[in-house]
């Protein structure tokens, strides 16, 4: 049971770390090729062994599976192939029971064209449940509204062929949007979130929140009328479930983003999603200015909120859901770099990202856990999972936990054809060389290495919600912050380059205090009135806690 | 306070050990012109010194403890200490946490700092660093009339220019700046070491393109070669717009040329190059430059480049720093600098590897090069500072390129043989052209 996140402790998510699970990924209790809610509460211990505090599911419910579940048609219901409602009751109790909390997506702007809200709404103009969606008759209005998936989708309207009008999408044509502006809608979504929680999630990932009303002569994002519903929404929920979590994914530049957590009254989480594309360029570049830049650029958030932030998720990094001034920057910086435009734009798992080299992998965790906010690990990078390019869309990043070097993966015991997705069978990452067994076993792997820094990071909570301050190094390959919180201190000090280096650290005011490095408790020379010297093996970091000499 | 007659007696062997002291040798008189003590314990001096043609004026902050208990802040920094009088140790109250602190005090009245430290290794100027958040730069040689830098910052801000730290608080003493307070900006690091950086990743990459490489330093140049442009129309906003004297920059140049020996350039060449410059007839503006300019005055920032250090080459007299002159006197400052940053990485590397990376520092230098002067070009363009053909752009640039590394030739032939290559292959380049 983790002794940094108390199920009494209401803003648990503000040090919380989390680990985003695919259940048709992670592990098959029945043996029909597709991960189960069975099969993740048989690995709970696994999951509590490794350290976090959170899991977070992609969407399970009733769908078309048109886009990964995040076109539901039933909000109350279970994917039958994940299992069904009583297996989420007793995945929450069995996670409940070991310590660990439990968020699910949530699609709240939009439902698939199969939900039967969206059938009945399409009947005709007078059904109950005819004002549930947004219609028109013609496919002018809200024209400043950009198509998102530009790929696929021609206009944000769609005829439809039965109510002889259009319907508003701001996704695929199969997700018709919700209509917020009915009341019913908003009390519905309201019983949406009351069920789960009532059944003991601990809250929601909200998706694509942006976007749930329109209004003429607006681009239909980040409107006041959204922001006031999510207000709504997060009164109800703090009534009735106290300590519940919603985070939001709003893919926008900080200084936007940060509207979504109100005055603290609507979101308690959102992603940070510049500062992801930021680590990567810093240690491309050996320097730490995208970093620092960056955040120089995110604003203070409001008392009790939180960042998530994350090296990779189930998603592409795309640059077109970050600002235009970003993607500028990115694109100036790396379109001529073959190996970055390569690599941004194109979903990768961590360890092929940085050629599977573990000390940038480690670098670059280092540096998430360490960064304010709460850190989102993705499924399998903790054993250095690859990737498959060829599954082609999102599915590359998508393929089976490799559990063991047994037939797939140990991920399933059915016929290797049935399986939703093979498991990597390649020589560097496939599962002979890459699984959880192998790894558990070896004191010296990533996985050790992992569970180890959790364990670290979660003896010292500032890293949750400590101060932060930049520590002035001459050198531009290294990167140094002090993370502090009452009387604890954290010295972390990065070097991005593949070379060794130097760094000399005006550390005069902790004069007199000895750094302890935490992964080996190593206590290291005392700070005096010179320049602190340290020097940094490449790609090495260093966490120092900062503790009063014992006299 | 101690006496003007005491520190008289230790001020000239002191002097001579700093680096900011403009002479060679130890002066035979100093006078103590003025003298204050501003904070308690700290005593103010201002001293006159007898160079070869005229007076030089210096200023010194002296603190004091009995000679029986020597503070552990001198150790290691035995050059800051002046002697001992009267059964007092004296000493460079810079190194005195406790007076440095107070003397925050006396430059911004009111701001208050917990810890203080020295900058470091400067030529000029000594400077404290505050909470990560203040440096406050002491002139140790005053120029009667205000500080250029101090003149140049504050009417950068006031004229829009943000790029510069922004100024808290002057020091003044009747005809004198002594001192300024600015922000300090923890994050940022230093043009110098980023290019370093850059060329370290380059040379080691297993790629022979610098734009296919990570550590690619072009974006910084191009986005450093706007700052620059931007800097420059601030400059000329405030302190105005002039001719240019294509004639008076050949005579120039010609009489530099003469100082090189005969076989360091091809003479008919520089004989051509010196009648072209005089045959430009749009040689652009002349205004107020940075005039020292080179990766080691920039600093990169979370906001961007920042420019610091106004004052000019601090070898050189006052009204020849302040003199208007073109606004590509600067581009050549850094474009040379471009050169001697490629060259300095590869002198790093083994003897025997050197022959092979020479071909990549060119290309380093001349991509940021073109990198820097198209980031330059574009803001500046239109605004009336440059010449509007771009022959007479090149020949202008090309002038101040020459008359930089004719200088860095005598200056490295006097005192660092080793690296005297570096601007005589410049020099053949652009008389090549």
């Amino acid at each position: 049971m983790s002794g940094l996140v108390t199920p009494d402790d209401l803003r648990w998510y503000q040090r919380a770390v989390f680990y985003e699970v695919l259940t048709r990924g992670f592990y098959d209790s029945n043996n029909d090729g597709t991960g189960d809610l069975p099969g993740l509460t048989e690995k709970l211990d696994y999951i509590e062994w490794l350290g976090v505090d959170c899991i977070w599911l992609l969407p399970f419910y009733k769908s078309p599976l048109r886009d990964g579940g995040y076109d539901i048609s039933d909000f109350f219901s279970v994917l039958p192939e994940y299992g069904d409602l009583a297996d989420v009751v007793r995945l929450v109790e069995e996670a409940h029971r070991r310590g660990l909390r439990i968020i699910a997506d949530l699609v709240m702007n939009h439902t698939s064209d199969q939900h039967p809200w969206f059938q009945e709404s399409r009947q005709d103009r007078t059904n109950p449940k005819a004002d549930w969606y947004v219609w028109n008759d013609d496919d002018h209005r809200w024209s400043e509204a950009r198509v998102i998936f530009v790929d696929t989708e021609k206009s944000n309207w769609t005829w439809d062929q039965q109510r002889q009008q259009y319907y508003w999408h701001r996704f695929f044509s199969h997700q018709p949007d919700l209509n917020y502006d009915n009341p019913e809608v908003q009390l519905a979504m309201f019983d949406v979130v009351k069920f789960w929680l009532d059944i003991g999630l601990d809250g929601f990932r909200l998706d694509a929140v942006p976007y749930l009303y329109e209004r003429d002569g607006t681009n239909g994002e980040n409107l006041p009328e959204t922001h006031e519903y999510l207000r709504r929404l997060r009164k109800e929920v703090d009534a009735s479930f106290p300590g519940k979590v919603l985070l939001a994914e709003a893919n926008q530049w900080p200084a936007d983003v940060v509207d979504y957590f109100g005055d603290g009254d609507e979101c308690h989480m959102c992603f940070h999603f510049p500062l992801m594309p930021r680590m990567f360029m810093a240690i491309r570049r050996e320097q730490r200015m995208p970093i620092t830049e960056i955040l120089a650029q995110t604003p203070e958030i409001p008392d009790g909120c939180q960042w998530g932030i994350f090296l990779r998720n189930h998603d592409e990094l795309t640059l077109e859901m970050v600002s235009d001034e970003e993607r500028d920057y990115m694109y100036t910086e790396y379109a001529k770099d073959p190996r970055m435009r390569r690599n941004i734009g194109i979903g990768r798992r961590l360890a092929p990202l940085v050629e599977n080299d573990r000390r940038v992998a480690e670098l670059l965790h280092a540096l998430l856990f360490s960064m304010p906010g709460s850190p989102v690990l993705y499924y399998g990078d903790e054993i250095g999972m690859g990737d498959n390019i060829y599954l082609g869309d999102r599915d590359g990043v998508r393929t089976p936990m490799q559990w063991s070097p047994d037939r797939n993966a140990g991920f399933s015991k059915a016929d290797f054809a049935q399986l939703y997705l093979p498991p990597l069978m390649d020589p560097v990452y496939g599962y002979q060389a890459v699984n959880v067994e192998a790894e558990v076993r070896d004191k010296s792997s990533n996985l050790h290495w992992m569970k180890r820094m959790l364990e670290v990071r979660r003896q010292h909570p500032l890293f949750g919600t400590g101060s932060m301050e930049i520590i002035p190094v001459e050198n531009p390959s290294v990167l140094t912050y002090v993370r502090e919180e009452g009387d604890d201190v954290v010295l972390c000090v990065n070097n991005l380059s593949r070379f060794a280096q130097p760094a000399e650290l005006p550390l005069q005011r902790f004069a007199g205090r000895t750094p302890l490095e935490l992964l080996g408790r190593v206590p290291f020379p005392r700070i005096g009135e010179l320049p602190y010297f340290v020097t940094l093996g490449p790609y090495s970091f260093y966490w120092f806690q900062l503790a009063e000499t014992p006299s | 306070m101690i006496d003007a007659a005491s520190l008289e007696k230790v001020l000239p062997d002191y002097l001579s050990r700093q680096r900011w002291y403009g002479g060679t040798e130890v002066p035979s008189t100093v006078r103590v012109r003025g003298i204050d003590e501003p904070v308690e314990g700290l005593t103010w001096v201002l001293v006159d010194v007898d160079s070869g043609d005229g007076t030089d004026t210096y200023q010194v902050v002296v603190g004091h403890r009995p000679a029986t208990e020597p503070p552990g802040f001198v150790q290691g920094h035995e050059e800051g200490v002046l002697g001992t009088v009267d059964g007092l140790l004296l000493y460079d109250a810079i190194l005195d946490p406790g007076l440095a602190l107070s003397l925050l005090g006396v430059v911004v009245p009111g701001e208050k700092a917990e810890v203080v430290r020295p900058m470091g290794a400067e030529q000029s100027n000594s400077s404290l660093v505050y909470d990560n958040r203040l440096v406050l730069k002491l002139f140790r040689r005053l120029v009667p009339g205000g500080n250029p830098d101090v003149e140049v910052v504050t009417a950068l801000v006031a004229n829009g220019f943000e790029n510069v730290p922004r100024p808290v608080g002057v020091w003044e003493r009747g005809d004198y700046d002594l001192a300024i307070c600015q922000e300090f900006l923890a994050e940022a690091a230093e043009g110098w070491s980023l290019a370093l950086t850059s060329l370290r990743d380059f040379y080691a990459a297993d790629c022979d393109d610098p734009a296919e490489c990570g550590g690619d330093f072009a974006p910084e140049a191009e986005r450093l070669g706007d700052v620059t442009a931007h800097m420059h129309v601030a400059l000329a906003q405030a302190f105005g717009r002039h001719p240019s004297d294509p004639e008076a920059w050949a005579e120039s140049l010609s009489r530099h040329l003469a100082k090189l020996d005969p076989n360091d350039v091809d003479q008919a060449a520089a004989a051509r190059f010196v009648e072209r410059l005089r045959a430009v007839v749009d040689p652009g503006q002349s205004i107020r430059v940075h005039g020292d300019y080179h990766l080691g005055q920039v600093l990169r920032t979370a906001a961007g480049w920042y420019v610091l250090d106004f004052e000019g080459e601090p070898t050189r007299p006052l009204e020849e720093r302040t003199r208007p002159t073109s606004p590509l006197k600067d581009v050549a400052g850094m474009v040379r600098s471009f050169h001697y940053a490629s060259r300095v990485a590869v002198a790093e590397q083994a003897e025997g590897q050197r022959q092979a990376i020479a071909p990549k520092a060119e290309k380093w230098e001349l991509r940021n090069r073109e990198a820097f002067l198209q980031g330059y070009v574009a803001a500046a363009a239109g605004t009336g500072l440059l010449p509007a053909d771009e022959a007479s752009r090149d020949t202008v640039l090309a002038t101040f390129e020459l008359d930089k590394a004719v200088y860095e030739v005598l200056y490295e032939r006097q005192y660092r043989p080793d690296w005297l290559d570096i601007p005589l292959s410049a020099l053949r380049r652009l008389l090549a052209e």
